[in-house]
């Protein structure tokens, strides 16, 4: 192993490393918020958190969410298991949006705030994940990406968001979202400690029929890449041409490629995505775990409504409306027709991913204030996500990297490749960290 | 009228359809067979269990449906105590089976629409004051068997019963103590009726009668017949509307995404076994009873295979009548050397008991097998009938006279009773010519 992860090891923690880190951590998350509880089992590793939507045995479980409100599973989820198992320390569970409803890690309670900058958003729904990374020196999050929720916080908080392609890493343990786009990925502070990461907690998994035996493909950095011509534009523009320019100078070749019909991914996901979040989220009844009512002398239908009114207003948003498109009078209109252009975007982008990978903007805005940002409204908001929509609709392998910094707050682009081509874009990566220093406000926990 | 049902079956899995839970051990007490995956708890994924997979296909061939390539799961979404997830996991339009059909001991066939694989719910125990669950029910591996609306009465409805109860028996699930049913009943100009949840072969052929005469009672009197739910009442012998309403919309179908495609075609399972199809083909064949050789192999392995061996070898309606003597004595684990020994004793006639078939286990001798001829009984019983002419005149007034004849010559010969009776009646009829 390279990267920080050997380092933290040659450096070898004294007696005590963990208790400070604990304290230390304790002692910012009042601040920041990165954090749902911080937990420490299996001490003496490799530092590592883990979404709040992912399940470890005997810590409380709730995705950010009160009708979960102190539900504690009796397992752990495959990839918390595997790295448990290598040694790692588990540190504790990160805020997100609720359930992974959100692009600016606003649905939660307490949300999380900014390290470079308390006023503005940290971008969800790994909202946590990515502040913890921020801000520690030694650690890697696990985190989950549905339609953005790993790109969105990378991006806005500095850190590398690596997304796998769909079916790499079991999703056993995890709360599902949209089961058919859920990813569990990793953000750490470079793309070596995503790819040692990576390696150890893909693979096949009995308990998850949709992990798949292929392995990612040996493969380097490719020279050739492509923009999105629909995706250059808005504030980050001029950033990410500057950046484009840079990479030439860097000796890669810069194609252009033009997919009309873009803005029409974002529909099919949020289509897809609440579909099938209506009917994960069908079964927080508060029956038999998380938040329990009293009065089980009521009527069923009555205790369950009454459980449910625990919701956000985005979760029950997202019940409505996904409820509503996979009703048989509209079904074929909105679910069919949305599964359809996902096919089409994936045969679409695939053609291009044959003759190179794809760069571009992970988001179309600068980093928000809070204040901003919670005064848009949900179709806004919902339109943010047209860059991450497209790799994680498609099932493809992403990382979201910083490539500048603007005001101070860090913005960061995509890089996309086909599917099982996670150690390509994992290396070009690497190959941006030789010629580029990512910024961190603090160093929680360094040696 | 018009006929159609959804059945339930129960499938003899060890473990459950998803989870490594026990699928049987209800004597391990209530909720003790459960895990995180039967319970739904947020986190846990099903895993798809491979042999109630391959169970669904060979019922799907046996009922000559059209195998899905690639078969995959929906969700079915709706709120009640006893479904942990709040949506079941069950299959539509890529069900492991489609557009079937079987066939009824007449002849007739039966449409089948659809074979599925889902999951049971837990159960549910209603007490005055309290409801409980028992969620070692759920998740167990279940069959649903939808019939096209072909069924035209209550003979057949019990044909059918009969027929996929004798192939079901074959693949090894057998359905007479954990059959549940759907029915759907329509008669001429009325709307068409769901009976749910009637459970066992009876209470379904009760349910039919019951909503048979309620919907013709109402038709008789020029009422509508509403389309409505209704239950029935295995107390009252009645079905009762359930004033409920459920619509295909409402369940808000969707792939299960966490299951993947299954390549069926893959599956190497056994061919099917269709007993009525077979007793047709033997009866045909071998020039006998349709009706015997159905009874006998119908739901017995051990009879279908003695039979398959020897048949050609030996007289049909000699088989019959070995495998009868065989399952009179609770013998039909008897190997097949011993079966041509037992048929060879048949064929001579003489008198069978469980001593002889215990002889012929043994491989002991069981006494001549001289076949002793009808003409040499015909005459015995001529000489006893004419040696004292009361008996004739006695005849069809008394049994015991009858009785004493077979009695007095079966021993005599050392034949079959049944067979020296069927001689003495031809030459009481002679005489009585
Ligand atoms: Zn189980």
């Amino acid at each position: 192993m390279s990267g920080s992860i050997e380092e933290f090891h040659s450096k070898k923690a004294g007696d005590g490393y963990y208790e400070r880190l604990e304290a230390e951590l304790k002692k910012l998350n009042a601040e920041l918020h990165a954090f749902n509880n911080i937990t420490l089992l299996n001490t003496g590793g490799y530092p590592f958190s883990a979404k709040d939507n992912l399940c470890v045995e005997g810590v409380e479980t709730t995705a950010s969410s009160r009708i979960l409100k102190g539900y504690v599973p009796p397992f752990n989820a495959t990839a918390v298991e595997r790295l448990l198992k290598r040694k790692f320390t588990f540190i504790g569970k990160t805020n997100m949006d609720e359930f992974g409803f959100g692009t600016f890690g606003l649905n939660s309670d307490e949300p999380a705030r900014n390290p470079f900058n308390r006023e503005y958003v940290t971008g969800g729904s790994s909202s946590g994940a990515a502040v913890a990374t921020s801000v520690m020196k030694y650690h890697v999050a696990l985190a989950v990406s549905t339609g953005g929720s790993i790109s969105a916080p990378s991006s806005f908080c500095g850190v590398v968001g690596f997304t796998p392609t769909y079916g790499l890493v079991s999703r056993y343990g995890l709360l599902d979202y949209g089961n058919s786009l859920d990813k569990i990925g990793i953000i750490s502070r470079s793309a070596s400690d995503t790819a040692n990461v990576f390696d150890l907690i893909r693979g096949p998994d009995d308990k998850d029929s949709t992990s798949v035996s292929e392995a990612p493909k040996k493969e380097k950095a490719k020279k050739n890449l492509f923009v999105i011509k629909e995706l250059l534009k808005g504030e980050t523009q001029s950033y990410f041409e500057r950046f484009c320019d840079k990479l030439r100078g860097l000796g890669y070749a810069i194609g252009e490629v033009s997919v009309p019909d873009i803005e029409k991914a974002v529909q099919a996901y949020y289509i897809i995505s609440m579909a099938e979040a209506s009917t994960n989220l069908a079964k927080y009844t508060g029956f038999k775990y998380g938040y329990k009512n009293s009065g089980f002398e009521k009527g069923y239908n009555e205790f369950f409504t009454e459980a449910r009114s625990n919701f956000g207003v985005e979760a029950k948003r997202r019940i409505v409306l996904g409820t509503f498109v996979r009703s048989s009078s509209v079904r074929s209109k909105y679910y069919d027709k949305a599964m359809k252009v996902r096919a089409l975007l994936t045969s679409r982008l695939s053609k291009t991913l044959e003759k190179g990978n794809i760069i571009i903007p992970a988001m179309p805005i600068l980093t928000p204030k809070i204040e901003e940002a919670r005064q848009m409204d949900s179709v806004s908001v919902y339109k943010m996500d047209i860059s991450t929509i497209p790799p994680n609709l498609c099932g493809l392998p992403h990382v979201c990297f910083p490539y500048d910094y603007a005001g101070g707050m860090p913005i960061g682009a995509q890089i996309i490749g086909s599917h099982f081509s996670d150690n390509g874009v994992l290396e070009f990566v690497q190959e941006w960290e030789k010629t580029f220093k990512y910024k961190f406000k603090y160093d929680v926990g360094a040696l | 009228m018009k006929v159609g049902l959804e059945i339930h079956v129960s499938l003899p899995t060890r473990t459950k359809l998803f989870c490594s839970c026990k699928a049987r051990g209800d004597e391990d007490g209530p909720n003790s067979n459960v895990c995180p995956i039967c319970m739904g708890f947020p986190g846990s994924k099903p895993a798809l269990n491979g042999k109630a997979l391959e169970y669904a296909v060979m019922i799907a061939a046996a009922l000559d449906c059209k195998l899905s390539k690639l078969t995959s799961f929906v969700r079915k979404v709706y709120f009640y105590p006893d479904l942990p997830k709040s949506y079941q996991i069950t299959q539509l339009s890529d069900a492991v089976g489609k557009s079937g059909k079987l066939e009824l001991s007449t002849g007739k066939a039966i449409g089948i629409t659809r074979i599925q694989l889902e999951e049971d719910p837990a159960k549910i125990i209603r007490g005055d004051e309290y409801t409980l669950l028992d969620f070692n029910r759920s998740g167990r591996p279940l069959v649903e068997i939808v019939t096209d609306p072909d069924i035209r009465s209550e003979d057949e409805l019990r044909d059918f019963v009969a027929e996929l109860r004798g192939i079901l028996y074959h693949i090894g699930v057998d359905i007479n103590e954990e059959l549940k049913a759907d029915l759907n009943v329509s008669v001429d100009g009325g709307e068409r009726v769901e009976v749910k949840n009637v459970t066992g072969i009876k209470a379904l052929s009760d349910a039919l009668k019951y909503e048979l005469g309620r919907q013709n009672a109402l038709a008789g009197k020029g009422q509508e017949i509403k389309r409505e739910t209704r239950s029935f009442d295995e107390a009252s012998m009645k079905t009762i509307s359930s004033r409920e309403k459920e619509s295909d919309e409402e369940y808000g179908y969707i792939y299960e995404t966490d299951l993947t495609d299954y390549d069926i075609s893959r599956l190497h399972v056994p061919k099917p076994v269709i007993p009525g199809r077979i007793a047709k083909e033997y009866a045909k064949r071998y020039k006998a009873s349709e009706k015997a050789i159905r009874e006998q192999i119908m739901l017995s392995r051990e009879a279908l295979a003695l039979m398959d061996k020897a048949k050609g070898r030996h007289e049909m309606n000699e088989i019959i009548k070995g495998i009868e003597l065989l399952k009179r004595y609770g013998r039909l684990q008897m190997g097949y050397a011993s079966f041509e020994k037992l048929l060879e004793a048949v064929s001579t006639g003489m008198l069978i008991d469980e001593k002889t078939i215990g002889k012929i286990e043994k491989g002991e001798s069981v006494g001549s097998f001289k076949r002793i001829s009808d003409a040499e009984i015909d005459d015995s019983i001529r000489k006893m009938i004419m040696d004292n002419e009361k008996l004739l005149k006695e005849y069809g007034k008394n049994n015991k006279v009858f009785n004493f004849i077979v009695g007095k010559i079966s021993k005599e010969y050392g034949v079959d009773p049944r067979h020296v009776s069927d001689r003495l009646k031809a030459v009481l009829d002679e005489i009585a010519k």
